[in-house]
């Protein structure tokens, strides 16, 4: 018996400090490729005349699909913020999803809108469509707004795909903030490759809360001013240009933001379009995609951007932020599971052996294991006497190690396209980074805890999200 | 007083009264009188001495014992267990009949019986793991000292940036006065060089001085454009992109290429021929377009030696720059039958941009490829140029063809509306399933004007299918 215990102890010991080494050696490890990444990419991308894309015959044609929810406060702005895009082939397509609120009454008034005899082909199944609205203003004649009945955001999704007649087709959250240019950068990747198909690509989506909002565009930006929303800047750093970029290059990317990605449309249709079983849906389609791609034998990648391409606003409640991280968690868990034959399959090549497992085990199992770590420490002051000065050294490593990695983003971001020019903005972030393995880190793992035990009890709601609106400047609220 | 000491004390003090008392009496009786005493009196000498040493080996044993039990009393407060054990249990074989060390035993047994969480939280001896300990300090000494050195570094980068910035808008001002001044002051124009000279020494300033004439280039022509060239071999500068076009670094490589096109210097062109199969695709597209440049013979041989991919991205760059610099346009159809696929669909591409409906007897083979992609553009091709001749090709293919190529078959139908064709689309309006099948073919239908527009009347009330819903639609035209 005793020797039993003995095991155990040990294997669950060992567990916890592999997999610490583990993750600390793959987060230097994605680091460093990615900074070799977006050094090659800045470099490539200087020699790139994107206006040559504005001007061309030959561009694909592009829907972009954004569904509304309740959005009566900025739908109208955020719909001419989209029309105004800078692409010469393109088409909006909003998706009001049996909003409770006046969404659709602004934006019929708003752009002239008159319902259309539309014949709607559910090649993906979709709940009803009550009607489909175009204008009768010729300057929106690019506009298709589609008014269903309530069925969450992947329905709506999935309805804007059964209406758009383009190739490529854009995903975005209708309150986000594209960057003028973002499909002329998004569409790019999907006319360099010939040896193997784009299935998608995705860019780095950064925080708008507290910057300067003019007519559904960036005006100035400023770093948050809410502690909340600084360190998610850090944390979205941190994932964007030092976590996926590298994940891309490696051909292991799992997950396109929802709040902004560009599809094949075809390929998507093809795998069912978006799930509504899942509070994932963005990654669990692309991984379907993957596995779509990889079963039937056919040559794919999954690109990825590092300009900043998507601007959106992220909570500054704890209370909705726990719930975003706890949908977060759900919805990896729940693609996690769904295709859990990926893993370690080598016929899915790296996106089985490497990307997959990545998910898996630093993404989702990282939380829980740091969780039983301080779960483990904290019983282990109760029942025993830890040994102090080694408690402290472990603390302090891990610690600077987590700054250090977190001023190494701020680096990234200050050599590739330094959005924030101020001197103080900067200073202010790593003065953050000083402070969220205290302050906000051990938030992050509750949430992820909790994620987690609600996914064990098959709770599948999406939870409240409160926003506080963008930042108008002062002459534009009166 | 414990259950030990009740027992050992008076033993002691017993045994020291005995020896006390007996021991010289003894003595006398043995060394001192033996010549005297006699055998009798000897033995019970003996006896007695015998009794002394019994008691003796006793007092001893109680010693030992007492020491044995203080001993591991000490271990057993100090949590050495093991050594506790030891000195009880020698204990117990000195005086087997004592409690004391059993209940010791006892507890200690009691004591070091583990439990879960003796297994789970065992102590750590911070020496055990010096190896570990030095690893940590490694990592906590570098992460502390790279967060110190990326936090200047951040902070002097801006500033290093700024100073950077306003050298270069410095120069560039510089540079131009002197550019207009030997451009438009042709008498002292060698003293105008002889400045530009004496200025643009360094390498860094040399490379501003030419991304300045590139960019005054470009707004020139005639004898200014000559002018600029000329000066631009005269400060060498020739030689200098000639040696960028030969680094082993594919940036500066590029850079090379474009400063060569912009000068139009041909001295290297067989170089950049060969970049044309390099891996980099920068590199490739770069030399693609320095070639349409710089070939003034044929612009667009270039197409006949692509061996990888010729990309979409690339083409589009192509096309721009045919259209930028109003480039004389071949006849594209000699590369409808290129080795390469990605040439054939940009030659499509470029036969529809250019409008070459002449060519389209060499597009007709091009719907029998066995690309998908090349029938798709060929179809495509054939329907906006408005070849009509192609009609009876699109229905031959049309049903061995893909969902794709049926639907691009209907669009092309569309484009080119006819009576003859009208036959086939009812058919394809009432055999196909697809909805976007159905909905093509009906406004391949409706374009076909009076005749489609009473086709469709008859078809409007027909019950069957979804007829009435597509018509709609179709005839829908805000849609």
């Amino acid at each position: 018996m005793a020797e039993i215990f003995d095991i155990i102890v040990l294997v669950i010991r060992n567990f916890i400090l592999v997999l610490t080494i583990f993750i600390f050696t793959a987060y230097v490890v994605l680091a460093v490729y990615s900074a070799f990444t977006l050094r090659n990419y800045i470099r490539k991308n200087s020699y790139v005349d994107y206006n040559s894309l504005v001007l061309s015959p030959l561009t694909p044609s592009v829907s972009v699909i954004a569904p509304a929810y309740n959005e009566s406060k900025t739908i109208v702005e955020n719909v001419r913020a989209l029309l105004s895009l800078y692409y010469n082939n393109f088409e909006v397509i909003v998706v009001n999803d049996g909003s409770n609120d006046d969404s659709l009454d602004l934006v019929i008034k708003a752009y002239d809108l008159e319902k259309v005899n539309y014949f709607f082909d559910y090649r993906i199944p979709c709940k009803r469509i009550r009607g489909v609205y175009k204008s009768k203003n010729k300057s929106f004649k690019n506009l298709t707004v589609i008014d269903k009945v309530n069925g969450g955001k992947s329905d709506a999704l999935n309805a804007g795909i059964n209406v758009s007649r383009n190739k490529l087709i854009v995903s975005i959250d209708v309150d986000s903030i594209m960057e003028p240019d973002a499909l002329l950068k998004m569409v790019k990747p999907f006319m360099e490759e010939t040896d193997k198909k784009v299935i998608g690509t995705g860019g780095v989506v950064r925080i708008a809360n507290s910057c300067e909002i003019v007519g559904g565009q960036i005006r100035e930006i400023h770093l948050p001013k809410s502690f909340l929303a600084r360190v998610q800047v850090l944390e979205y750093t941190r994932a964007f240009l030092m976590g996926r970029m590298a994940w891309s290059r490696l051909d292991g990317l799992l997950l396109i933001s929802g709040a902004l990605g560009m599809f094949d449309r075809e390929v998507v249709i093809k795998c069912g379009g978006y799930s509504t079983e899942t509070v994932g849906e963005d990654m669990e389609l692309v991984v379907r995609m993957r596995r779509y791609m990889a079963e039937h034998k056919l040559e794919y990648v999954v690109t990825y951007i590092p300009d900043p391409l998507c601007w959106t606003e992220v909570p500054e409640n704890i209370r909705v932020l726990g719930r975003q991280r706890n949908r977060w968690t759900r919805g990896t868990a729940e693609t996690l599971i769904a295709h859990k034959r990926i893993f370690f399959r080598p016929k899915y090549g790296r996106f089985g052996m490497l990307g997959y497992p990545y998910w898996f085990f630093f993404e989702w199992l990282a939380p829980l294991v740091e969780f039983l770590g301080l779960t483990y420490f904290f019983l282990f002051v109760v029942f025993s006497s830890p040994n102090w000065p080694f408690v402290i050294l472990l603390f302090s490593f891990v610690y600077t190690f987590a700054v250090s990695l977190s001023v190494w983003a701020v680096l990234f971001e200050e050599m590739t396209f330094h959005k924030y020019e101020r001197k103080r903005d900067v200073l202010k972030l790593i003065g953050t980074a000083f402070l969220e393995p205290f302050l906000y880190h051990p938030l992050t793992v509750v949430w992820a805890l909790k994620g987690n035990i609600d996914f064990l009890l098959g709770r599948k709601n999406w939870g409240k999200m409160e926003r506080q609106g963008f930042k108008m400047p002062q002459r534009n609220k009166k | 007083m414990s259950n030990r000491r009740k027992h050992i004390i008076p033993a002691r003090l017993s045994a020291m009264l005995i020896f006390a008392v007996f021991m010289p009496f003894t003595y006398s009786i043995v060394f001192a009188q033996e010549d005297t005493i006699a055998v009798p009196e000897l033995n019970e000498s003996f006896r007695v001495a015998d009794s002394l040493a019994t008691v003796m080996m006793q007092v001893y044993k109680f010693e030992d014992y007492d020491n044995l039990i203080r001993r591991g009393d000490w271990a057993f407060r100090s949590n050495q267990f093991n050594k506790a054990i030891e000195f009880y249990e020698r204990a117990l074989q000195l005086q087997p009949q004592q409690e004391y060390p059993r209940e010791q035993l006892r507890l200690i047994s009691k004591k070091t019986r583990k439990t879960i969480l003796d297994y789970m939280f065992p102590s750590v001896s911070f020496e055990k793991s010096s190896t570990l300990i030095q690893a940590l300090m490694v990592v906590i000494i570098y992460s502390t000292i790279s967060m110190i050195l990326l936090l200047i570094y951040i902070l002097f980068h801006r500033n290093k940036l700024q100073k950077l910035d306003k050298l270069k808008q410095e120069l560039k001002e510089k540079y131009q006065t002197k550019l207009m001044d030997y451009l438009f002051d042709v008498e002292n124009s060698t003293d105008v060089i002889d400045k530009i000279n004496a200025v643009a020494k360094d390498s860094f300033k040399r490379v501003i001085l030419a991304d300045e004439m590139k960019d005054l280039m470009v707004n020139l022509s005639g004898d200014a454009a000559d002018r600029m060239r000329d000066l631009y071999y005269k400060l060498n500068l020739d030689v200098d992109s000639e040696m960028k076009v030969f680094s082993y670094k594919w940036h500066i490589k590029v850079k090379g290429f474009r400063e060569l096109a912009f000068m139009n210097i041909k001295r290297v062109n067989e170089e950049i021929v060969s970049c044309l199969q390099s891996r980099n695709p920068i590199v490739r597209m770069e030399a693609q377009l320095a070639l349409v440049s710089l070939n003034d013979e044929d612009r667009f041989s270039f197409l006949d030696n692509i061996k990888r991919p010729f990309t979409l991205w690339e083409q589009i760059n192509v096309h721009e720059m045919i259209v930028a610099h109003n480039l004389e346009i071949p006849d594209f159809s000699r590369w409808l039958n290129s080795p390469n696929r990605t040439v054939i669909l940009f030659a499509l591409r470029m036969i529809k941009v250019f409008d070459q409906k002449a060519v389209w007897e060499k597009i007709i083979p091009l719907l029998e490829n066995e690309d998908v992609e090349i029938r798709n553009m060929s179809i495509f091709v054939l329907g906006r140029l408005k070849i009509k001749e192609a009609l009876p090709h699109f229905k031959h293919i049309y049903k061995s063809e893909t969902y794709e190529n049926c639907l691009a078959i209907l669009q092309a139908m569309r484009n080119m509306p006819d009576e003859l064709v009208i036959n086939f689309l009812k058919l394809v309006l009432d055999k196909e399933d697809d909805v976007q099948l159905q909905i093509e073919a009906t406004k391949a239908i409706y374009e076909i004007g009076e005749v489609g527009e009473q086709a469709l009347e008859k078809l409007m009330n027909s019950d069957y299918k979804n007829y009435q819903i597509i018509i709609k639609h179709v005839l829908d035209k805000r849609i």
